[in-house]
């Protein structure tokens, strides 16, 4: 199949509002994630992974760290003549609309999807971390003549982001039944947020669901037309994590300590790309006693470390000790400071012998820049 | 084409014998260093932090691995529209082709490249040794003397200067005399390898030693004294900075290592001068449990287990349970197997250290006079229980349980 057949159309700013520590100034796009990635990094590569080189990312508000991150795509492999990435913003008259469904995103991204050309379109939420075979997804769609096939997990719903939908099959794949009432903790098959639909096909349902005033795609669009479309599943049978509260957002990062997870989620035949930035390896110390912990370039570790996220360029000095913590870029933590249960959002400084204990219930937060 | 001020030209194109197993597929300036780099990255980082922007380099030593390496120049921001990187391997024209016979004959045969550019200075550079160097100022001091050539020298110690040109100049710079490892050293200023010409004047003395049958076409043995004979104006560049060359299996190692020395001023994330290198798509490293790390670079892709210390691991290298590492390189893609101990080694990409193989040796132990760095060369598989002393190049599979 030619590459350029498919196109790939991510929702930058899906769910926002569940993250609100973290996405007060950025989307849940460029939240920062796993040491050194943020989580449009999956979407993107994903996509890129199947062959995919024609990408628009689909954006409301808060874009700036998101549009420095993925720049002009070159990471990707998107900076392309043909295709590659564009960053859709919403024109103003749709942004002035009654509400922030996908189906606004949709009608903001009109003149992206009239002209790319591909005869079939990826929709990809951002907040879904997972590593998607998104070439067998295509490739089944098309052995099913389906109009849309839906990529959904089996197993149990740890964190329920509102967009995910309880799916029925009849034999044969087809998508018999929709329910809309999934709930944390349910055991089913479940929509995750991303989906592959004919582009024609897609441009009339936005249409029409635009003049019928129409919110969410899947749940106003998709989730009422089983009947009428015909609707398969795709099963996505690795990792797979949402984020709804900063606790799954906590516990997804930690989920990374474990091999089995990175193997799945760091495939090595589809990797994870991200912007690089130069680091040096890391600089473990005379003193430096780490356990169990994930970390990114660029780190200079003086101070004990356990089961932790540390992401480019933290630093930890002699005699700081840092448990259970997700510290991002830059951020350094002073002598003799005891951190547990923190999230550092990048470029905190702790000061020398601070105590700062969150419970792994309730983290204890630093903003962006803050210095204690 | 837009004229440029200075062209650099990185001599790139030798084998770097000395590393033995080490370059018996890459070229020199494609050895990986510090973790993450090449030593190439050092003179390309240099000159885009310098603000140059146009590089030839000359290659011709296997050079797949290099060319691969630097493709468009990306990383190092040198993919131009004006200038840019480009690679120069030797060529066949209308009368037949030569291989590049020495470091002059190399910038000789790509005249035409640089004229291209028409620049007021040609910068001559190798790819041979690990520093950081503004070649902007020294540049500048080259202009602000009026000097037909310019070379960086580095002060080394009487003893050391038996090994390298060394540059006999009076107080104000000036050049009077260059020796090849002189026996009996006269001064202590040690070429660095790394030339500014006037651009008018090296096409001059480049064609006039291409006539010459009997030179060796070399820059340190023909064209500079050439020039000293003609009496151009040659001055020296003092640079104090950490430098080295990482021409041996011991430099190379010695050279890694200073990056774990608090003492040496080689910091590589210098936000003002940033070594870039090509990036590999790798996980953050995992530190586990039972792993002890100390002392150590480690890099993306990593995933350790085992015990670290004084050691330097490249990306995706994996070092299982109980397996040790001390005072080693493990380059990209090597694993150390369950109870593998390393020491004092070079193992290089993609070796697989079996189970309880032992490797290297401790000069303590084994006493100086027997003891070197051992290095396994890529892709070689070591048999369980295998022992390796101290001092070895192993060049291909060591069976189970085998002595060496």
């Amino acid at each position: 199949m030619r590459t350029s057949a498919v196109a790939g159309l991510v929702f930058a700013n899906v769910n926002d509002n569940l993250l609100k520590k973290l996405t007060s100034r950025r989307s849940m796009a460029s939240v920062p994630f796993g040491a050194r990635y943020r989580l449009i990094d999956f979407s993107l590569s994903n996509l890129v992974n199947a062959g995919i080189t024609n990408v628009g990312i689909v954006t409301k508000e808060n874009y700036r760290s998101l549009m420095d991150h993925v720049g002009s795509g070159i990471y990707w492999d998107l900076d392309r003549k043909n295709g590659g990435l564009y960053i859709l913003p919403p024109y103003s008259t749709s942004g002035a609309k009654r509400n922030s469904g996908t189906i606004d995103a949709l009608v903001g991204a009109i003149e992206y999807i009239k002209h790319c050309k591909s005869e079939y379109i990826v929709l990809y939420n951002a907040d879904v971390l997972a590593n998607i075979d998104v070439s067998a997804l295509i490739k089944e769609h098309i052995a099913n003549s389906a109009d849309i096939t839906l990529v959904y997990h089996n197993g149990k719903l740890e964190a329920n982001n509102g967009d995910v939908m309880k799916l029925s099959f009849k034999k044969g794949g087809r998508v018999s039944e929709i329910a809309l009432d999934a709930e944390s903790g349910d055991v089913a098959d479940f929509s995750i947020g991303v989906s592959v639909i004919g582009r024609q096909l897609l441009l009339d349902i936005v249409n029409d669901a635009y003049e019928n005033e129409l919110n969410s795609f899947n749940r106003d669009v998709i989730a009422k037309k089983v009947k009428q479309l015909k609707i398969y599943g795709f099963r996505h049978n690795g990792y797979l994590a949402f984020m709804n509260c900063t606790n799954s957002y906590f516990k997804a990062n930690m989920d990374l300590l474990s091999s089995e997870v990175r193997a799945e989620l760091f495939d090595k035949n589809r990797p994870v790309y991200t912007k690089t930035r130069d680091d040096m390896p890391t600089r473990y110390g005379t003193k430096a006693d780490v356990k169990n912990s994930l970390i990114a370039d660029g780190c200079v570790i003086n101070g004990t470390v356990k089961n932790s996220i540390l992401f480019r360029g933290v630093k930890v000095e002699k005699g700081a000790v840092v448990e259970n913590c997700i510290l991002m870029q830059e951020t350094k933590v002073g002598e003799k400071a005891q951190l547990n249960n923190v999230i550092a959002d990048k470029n905190a400084v702790v000061g020398e012998e601070m105590v700062l204990k969150g419970t792994a219930q309730k983290h204890f937060f630093i903003k962006k820049n803050q210095t204690l | 084409m837009k004229s440029k001020k200075c062209v650099a030209m990185l001599l790139a194109g030798g084998q770097g014998s000395r590393l033995g197993v080490l370059t018996s597929k890459i070229a020199k300036p494609a050895v990986p260093y510090g973790g993450k780099y090449r030593i190439i990255d050092f003179p390309l980082s240099n000159c885009a932090n310098s603000g140059i922007d146009t590089v030839g380099i000359l290659t011709q030593y296997k050079p797949l691995e290099l060319n691969d390496y630097v493709g468009s120049g990306k990383p190092w921001d040198l993919d131009r529209n004006n200038g840019g990187v480009h690679i120069l391997p030797p060529y066949q024209g209308q009368q037949g082709g030569d291989w590049y016979k020495g470091t002059a004959n190399a910038i000789y045969q790509n005249l035409e490249f640089i004229e291209r550019y028409n620049p007021e200075y040609v910068l001559i550079l190798s790819g041979d040794h690990i520093y950081k160097m503004d070649y902007s100022k020294m540049i500048n001091q080259h202009e602000k003397t009026g000097a037909d050539c310019t070379i960086a020298v580095l002060e080394v110690s009487l003893e050391e200067a038996t090994r390298f040109g060394i540059m006999n100049a009076d107080e104000d710079g000036n050049i009077y005399e260059f020796e090849e490892k002189p026996p009996v050293p006269k001064s202590n200023l040690a070429s660095m390898g790394i030339y500014v010409f006037n651009w008018d004047k090296l096409r001059k003395y480049l064609i006039e030693d291409e006539a010459k049958p009997d030179s060796s076409n070399d820059f340190g043995k023909n064209i500079i004294p050439a020039m000293l004979n003609a009496g151009e104006k040659l001055k020296v560049y003092r640079f104090n900075d950490y430098w080295k060359d990482v021409g041996t299996v011991d430099s190379l190692w010695d050279a890694n290592l200073d990056l774990l020395n608090p003492k040496i001023d080689l910091n590589l994330s210098d936000k003002n001068w940033r070594i870039y290198s090509r990036n590999t798509a790798m996980p953050p490293q995992y530190v586990s449990d039972t792993a002890v790390v100390e002392n150590s670079l480690v890099t993306d892709g990593c995933e350790i287990y085992g015990n670290l210390d004084y050691s330097i691991l490249f990306n995706n290298v994996t070092v299982e349970p109980g397996a040790t590492v001390e005072y080693s390189l493990v380059m990209p893609g090597a694993v150390i197997r369950k109870g593998a101990s390393v020491r004092y080694s070079i193992i290089a990409e993609n070796v697989e250290v079996g189970e309880n193989a032992d490797i290297g040796g401790d000069p303590a132990v084994v006493g100086n006079e027997n003891w070197g760095i051992t290095v396994v060369g890529a892709n070689i598989t070591v048999g369980e229980n295998a022992q390796i002393s101290a001092n070895k190049m192993i060049t291909e599979n060591v069976e189970k349980g085998a002595k060496i």
